[in-house]
C-alpha cells in the first residue's frame, strides 16, 4: 500500500516536473561539506540563496582533513552524503578523482581564470588563492623575513604551527618547503628542534600568536589578516623565499542527487559575484578580473612556492607520518 | 536471601530490555570490531601488532593512565570531604555550597578548560585588564599534564560526592548511635564506621570518575594538545582525522587498549565491592549532624574562597575574552563590545539551533534510559550474578571506548537504511539519539542496581506474598526505593549528553549541531571571541536550568535533585 502510495506520488511528481518550462527555478537540498570558517561559509551560503533561494544548504564543517575522513567513510558505507565540496587543497580533490567520486562540469565558465587554477578535467575548480606565510605578535622582538628566520634563537619555543593531520593548507605547505631546495631538506625537524609546536588547525594558531602565547606561527594569510583589521596585536609576513599556495578548490560529487542545484553552487563560487564575495571576506581571487581585499598585495607580486601534486600525492601519507613523530601529532 | 524467580510477563520485559542492550551497544561495537579485525571479511592482526609495537602508542597510554588517576585521586579527595562536610556536620548554606559543587560536572569540559587558558597566561583579557599577565611568549600554565589532572580532579569532584552522599543517605543510623552511645568521639566514628561503610561508594565513584576521565576529550585537547602532551583519546582523534578510514582499523586497535584500561577500574571496583557487602535493613533518612564548634566559620571560608576560585574567576576571565572585538585585543572601555553575543545569538543561526538540540536530545535520552534502566535493574537482581556482570560490561562497552569509536561505529551501523523502515538515519539528529542512548546506557543502569543492591529483598518478597504482579511491584515497591538514584542517574545522563562534544563531532550535520560542536568549531576557526561568548551563554543556560529545577524542588522527592542538600 505505501509502496502503491509513493509510486504514485512520484509519478504524479514526475508529471508536475515535465509540465513545467524547462528553466524551472532550482530547488530541492543541496549537502555542502566545507573547510571555510563557520563566519565565512555562513555568508557564502548566504549569497547564493540570495540568487537561489528555493535552494536549502546544509553545511558540515571541519578541518579539510576531517572533511575528507567523514567523506572517504561514507563512501566506503556506500551512500556519500555530500553534493559539493570546497575544500581547501587540491590534493584531496586529486584523490577524490582517482576514487572516481567526481562529476566532471565541462560548462563551468572558467575563462577569466588562470588553467592552472582549475583541473583540465574540469573535475575541480579553484575559487580562491589562500597563501601561507608567517604570523607575527607586535610585541614580538624580532620580525621574520624569511622561513629560515623561525630558525634562529630568538624563535626558541616560540613557533606554533598548523598539523597537516587537520589542515589541507597545511599539508601542502610542508610539501612546499620540503619540495624547495633553496629551503632545504630538514626544515621541519629544525622546527621541532627549535620547540616549535603543532596545534591543530590554523585558527588554534591564530589564537595563540594573536594571545601572545606565542610570537610567531605558520599561518593562511587570510586569518591573520582579518584579526589584523579587527584589531589583534598581529601582522603578517610574506617571506622572502616565497609562499605555499592552496586554491580552496570546489567540485560536484558523482552521487549528487540534485546536480542542477550543485551547478548552480559552482557557477555562483566562480562567478564574478562569488569572488566579490570571497574578496569582501578578505581572501584572494582566483578570477583576473577581481581585485584582492584592500592591504594585500597585488597577486603579480607574490613569489610562489612550487608543489608538484603527483609527487605528493605519493609521499603525503609519508609526510604526515613524520610530521606526527616529530611534534606528536 | 536470593531474590524470587521471575514470572512471564518479567520474562518478556526482560527479554526485550535486553535485547535493546545488545541492540545499543554490541552490535556498533562489533560491527566496528569487524571493520578493524577483519576489513575485508578475512582476520587480519597486522594492525594490533603495529599498535602494540609502537612506543608512541605506550607513551599515550602512560599519560592516559597518569592524568586518568591523577584526576580520579583528586576527585576522590575533594568529592569524598565534601559529602562528609555537607551530611556529617553543621556546616551553613548548605544548598548553595553544594549547588556550587556540582557546577564543574554541570558545565562541559570544553567550556572549563577554555575558561582557564582564558583565566592564566599571556592570552588572559582579564589579568591584562588587571596588569597582572604573565609576560608575552611565556607558557601557559595549564599546557601539560599538571593542568589537565587539575580540570579533570575539578569536573569529576562531584561525581565521586554524588556516589558518596547517596551512600551517607543509607548510612544505618543504629550503627553510629551504639558507637555514640558507647562515648566515640565523631572522628573516630566516621574513621571506623562512617568511612568503611562508604567504601563501595568511594570505589563506584572513583571508578566512575576514572572512566570519565580516560574518556575525555575536551580537557586533554585543548590543554595537552598545544603542550605536545598526547594521551589515548586525543592520539586516536588525531590519527582518524588525519589519516582518515585507513586508520580506521588502528583506532579500534588503540580503544580496545582503551577499553582495557577502563575494564581494569572496573575489576578493581568488583573486587571491593565483594570485600564490602554492605546491605542495610531499611531506608534511613537521618544522618547523624556533628557540630564543627569555633572551626565552623574557618571551615565555610575555606570551602567558599575555593568555589570562587574554581568558578567564578574562570568564568570572569571567560566573560572579558567574549567583550572584546578580537582575540588579543584588550578590555577597555573603548574596546568593549557586545558584538560576539550579537553575533552568536541572532547572526548565527546554528548557535540557536545548537543549544535546543542539545537540550532537547539530552533530555529525551534521560528519560528513555531511566524508563529503561529501573526494570532491567530490577530483573537482574533477580538474576544470577554472571549475567548481572555481564550485562553491566556490555553497558560499559560503549562508555569504555572514546567517543569517537562509537561515533565512527554509529556511522557504520546506521549510514544504510535501516533494514525493514528503509530511512537512514545517518545525517538526522536521531543518529546522535541513538548514539547517546547507548553511550550513556551506563550511567542510568548503574545507580539502580547499585541501589537495589543496598535493597532487602524481602520487601518485594512480601509485595510477591500480597499477590502484586510484575508492573505493580516495580511502579510501588521498586520504583519508590530506588527512584533518587534513578534520578540521579538521569541527571547524570542529561548533563553528560548536554555537555557532549566528541560522539557528536562526527555526527552532527547541519541542523542538528550541538553546542559542543559550535563551541569546538569556533575555537577552531580561530573565532576565540565567538567561542568565549557561547561559552559564556552554555554557563548561563546550564545554570539556569539548574535554578528552574531548583524551584521544582519542593515537589519532588528528597535526593532526587543531586545538587538539593
Amino acid at each position: 500500500m505505501k509502496r502503491a502510495i509513493r509510486t504514485f506520488l512520484i509519478s504524479m511528481l514526475a508529471a508536475v516536473l515535465g509540465a513545467a518550462p524547462a528553466i524551472a527555478q532550482t530547488g530541492g537540498k543541496l549537502v555542502l561539506y566545507t573547510s571555510q570558517p563557520d563566519r565565512d561559509a555562513q555568508r557564502t551560503v548566504e549569497g547564493f540563496r540570495k540568487k537561489h533561494p528555493g535552494v536549502d544548504v546544509e553545511i558540515f564543517r571541519s578541518g579539510t582533513t576531517e572533511v575528507m575522513s567523514k567523506l572517504m567513510a561514507e563512501v566506503a558505507a556506500g551512500a556519500p552524503r555530500a553534493d559539493v565540496l570546497l575544500i581547501a587543497d587540491a590534493l584531496s580533490m586529486e584523490r577524490l578523482k582517482a576514487a572516481d567520486q567526481l562529476l566532471a562540469y565541462p560548462q563551468a565558465d572558467v575563462r577569466e581564470f588562470p588553467p592552472d587554477a582549475y583541473d583540465k578535467d574540469k573535475t575541480y575548480f579553484g575559487t580562491k588563492l589562500i597563501t601561507t606565510g608567517i604570523i607575527v605578535n607586535t610585541q614580538a622582538p624580532m620580525r621574520p623575513k624569511s622561513w629560515t628566520d623561525l630558525l634562529k634563537a630568538e624563535a626558541r619555543g616560540q613557533v606554533a604551527l598548523p598539523s597537516p593531520l587537520y589542515s589541507g593548507a597545511a599539508a601542502i605547505h610542508m610539501a612546499a618547503l620540503t619540495q624547495n631546495r633553496a629551503i632545504g631538506g630538514g626544515y621541519y625537524e629544525k622546527l621541532a628542534q627549535n620547540g616549535a609546536v603543532a596545534l591543530r588547525g590554523n585558527g588554534a594558531v591564530l589564537n595563540a600568536v594573536a594571545g601572545g602565547q606565542k610570537m610567531y606561527g605558520i599561518i593562511v594569510e587570510f586569518m591573520a589578516l582579518n584579526a589584523k583589521a579587527k584589531g589583534s596585536p598581529v601582522d603578517f609576513v610574506f617571506p622572502a623565499e616565497g609562499v605555499s599556495i592552496v586554491t580552496e578548490p570546489t567540485a560536484i560529487l558523482r552521487g549528487t542527487k540534485n546536480p542542477e542545484a550543485a551547478h548552480a553552487f559552482v557557477d555562483f563560487l566562480l562567478s564574478k559575484e562569488g569572488q566579490e564575495l570571497a574578496v569582501s571576506q578578505g581572501y584572494f581571487p582566483a578570477r583576473r578580473d577581481v581585485k584582492p581585499p584592500p592591504g594585500f598585495p597585488d597577486v603579480a607580486t607574490l613569489r610562489i612556492l612550487p608543489v608538484d601534486i603527483s609527487e605528493l600525492e605519493k609521499r603525503d601519507e609519508l609526510n604526515k607520518k613524520r610530521f606526527a613523530e616529530l611534534f606528536g601529532g | 536471601m536470593p531474590w524470587m524467580p521471575a514470572r512471564r510477563g518479567e520474562r518478556l520485559t526482560f527479554a526485550t530490555l535486553l535485547g535493546l542492550v545488545v541492540l545499543l551497544a554490541v552490535v556498533p561495537i562489533a560491527r566496528l570490531a569487524q571493520e578493524a579485525l577483519a576489513p575485508h571479511g578475512k582476520l587480519d592482526v597486522g594492525v594490533l601488532d603495529d599498535v602494540v609495537h609502537s612506543p608512541a602508542v605506550w607513551h599515550a597510554a602512560g599519560n592516559t593512565l597518569t592524568v586518568s588517576l591523577g584526576g580520579a585521586a583528586l576527585a576522590i579527595l575533594l568529592g569524598a570531604a565534601f559529602a562528609l562536610l555537607v551530611s556529617l556536620t553543621d556546616i551553613r548554606a548548605k544548598k548553595p555550597l553544594v549547588f556550587c559543587f556540582m557546577m564543574p560536572l554541570l558545565i562541559a569540559p570544553q567550556v572549563t578548560a577554555l575558561a582557564w587558558i582564558n583565566l592564566l597566561g599571556p592570552n588572559s583579557t582579564l589579568l591584562r585588564a588587571l596588569g597582572i599577565a604573565p609576560a608575552p611568549g611565556s607558557a601557559h600554565p595549564l599546557y601539560g599534564p599538571g593542568g589537565i589532572v587539575l580540570l579533570l580532579g575539578l569536573e569529576q569532584a562531584p561525581v565521586v560526592f554524588l556516589a558518596v552522599r547517596a551512600g551517607l543517605r543509607a548510612l544505618p543510623r543504629d550503627l553510629v548511635e551504639a558507637a555514640q552511645a558507647a562515648g566515640a568521639r565523631p572522628w573516630r566514628i566516621v574513621r571506623t564506621i562512617v568511612l568503611p561503610l562508604m567504601m563501595p561508594s568511594v570505589a563506584a565513584g572513583g571508578m566512575l570518575a576514572f572512566v570519565g576521565s580516560i574518556g575525555n576529550f575536551g580537557i586533554p585537547a585543548f590543554l595537552g594538545i598545544p603542550a605536545g602532551f598526547t594521551v589515548l583519546v586525543t592520539l586516536i582523534y588525531q590519527r582518524l582525522a588525519g589519516f582518515g578510514t585507513s586508520a580506521l582499523s588502528e583506532v579500534a586497535a588503540l580503544s580496545l587498549l582503551l577499553a582495557l584500561i577502563a575494564l581494569c577500574g572496573l575489576a578493581l571496583n568488583g573486587w571491593l565491592a565483594r570485600r564490602r557487602d554492605v546491605r542495610v535493613t531499611a531506608w534511613t533518612t537521618a544522618t547523624p549532624e556533628w557540630t564543627l564548634g569555633r572551626l565552623r566559620g574557618a571551615v565555610e571560608g575555606a570551602c567558599w574562597s575555593g568555589l570562587f576560585l574554581v568558578l567564578a574567576l574562570p568564568f570572569a576571565a571567560l566573560v572579558a575574552t567574549a567583550l572584546v572585538p578580537a582575540i588579543g585585543v584588550s578590555l577597555t572601555p573603548r574596546n568593549f563590545t557586545l558584538a560576539n553575543f550579537h553575533f552568536v545569538l541572532f547572526d548565527y543561526a546554528a548557535t540557536r539551533r545548537a543549544f535546543l538540540n542539545s537540550a532537547s536530545l539530552a533530555a529525551t535520552a534521560a528519560v528513555m534510559l531511566v524508563v529503561m534502566a529501573v526494570p532491567l535493574g530490577y530483573s537482574l537482581a533477580g538474576r544470577r550474578s554472571s549475567l548481572r556482570q555481564a550485562v553491566g560490561f556490555v553497558a560499559e562497552l560503549p562508555y569504555a571506548v572514546p567517543g569517537v569509536v562509537l561515533a565512527i561505529a554509529m556511522i557504520l551501523c546506521l549510514l544504510r537504511p535501516l533494514p525493514l523502515l528503509g530511512l537512514s538515519l545517518y545525517s538526522t539528529i536521531w543518529i546522535i539519539l541513538v548514539a547517546y542512548l547507548s553511550r550513556f546506557m551506563l550511567l542510568a543502569l548503574r545507580p539502580v542496581t547499585n541501589a537495589l543492591r543496598q535493597i532487602d529483598p524481602s520487601l518485594d518478597e512480601a509485595a510477591r506474598m500480597s499477590g502484586a504482579r510484575y508492573a505493580r511491584r516495580v511502579m510501588t515497591v521498586i520504583m519508590p526505593m530506588v527512584a533518587p538514584s534513578a534520578v540521579a542517574g538521569g541527571m547524570l545522563v542529561f548533563l553528560m549528553a548536554f555537555n557532549e562534544l566528541t560522539v557528536s563531532a562526527l555526527l552532527w550535520s547541519s541542523g542538528s549541531e550541538t553546542v559542543g560542536v559550535v563551541l569546538f568549531s569556533l575555537e577552531q576557526a580561530g573565532d576565540a571571541v565567538s567561542a568565549a561568548a557561547v561559552a559564556v551563554i552554555a554557563v548561563v543556560v546550564t545554570l539556569g536550568m539548574m535554578l528552574l529545577s531548583n524551584g521544582l524542588a519542593s515537589r519532588v522527592a528528597r535526593g532526587v535533585l543531586p545538587w538539593q542538600p
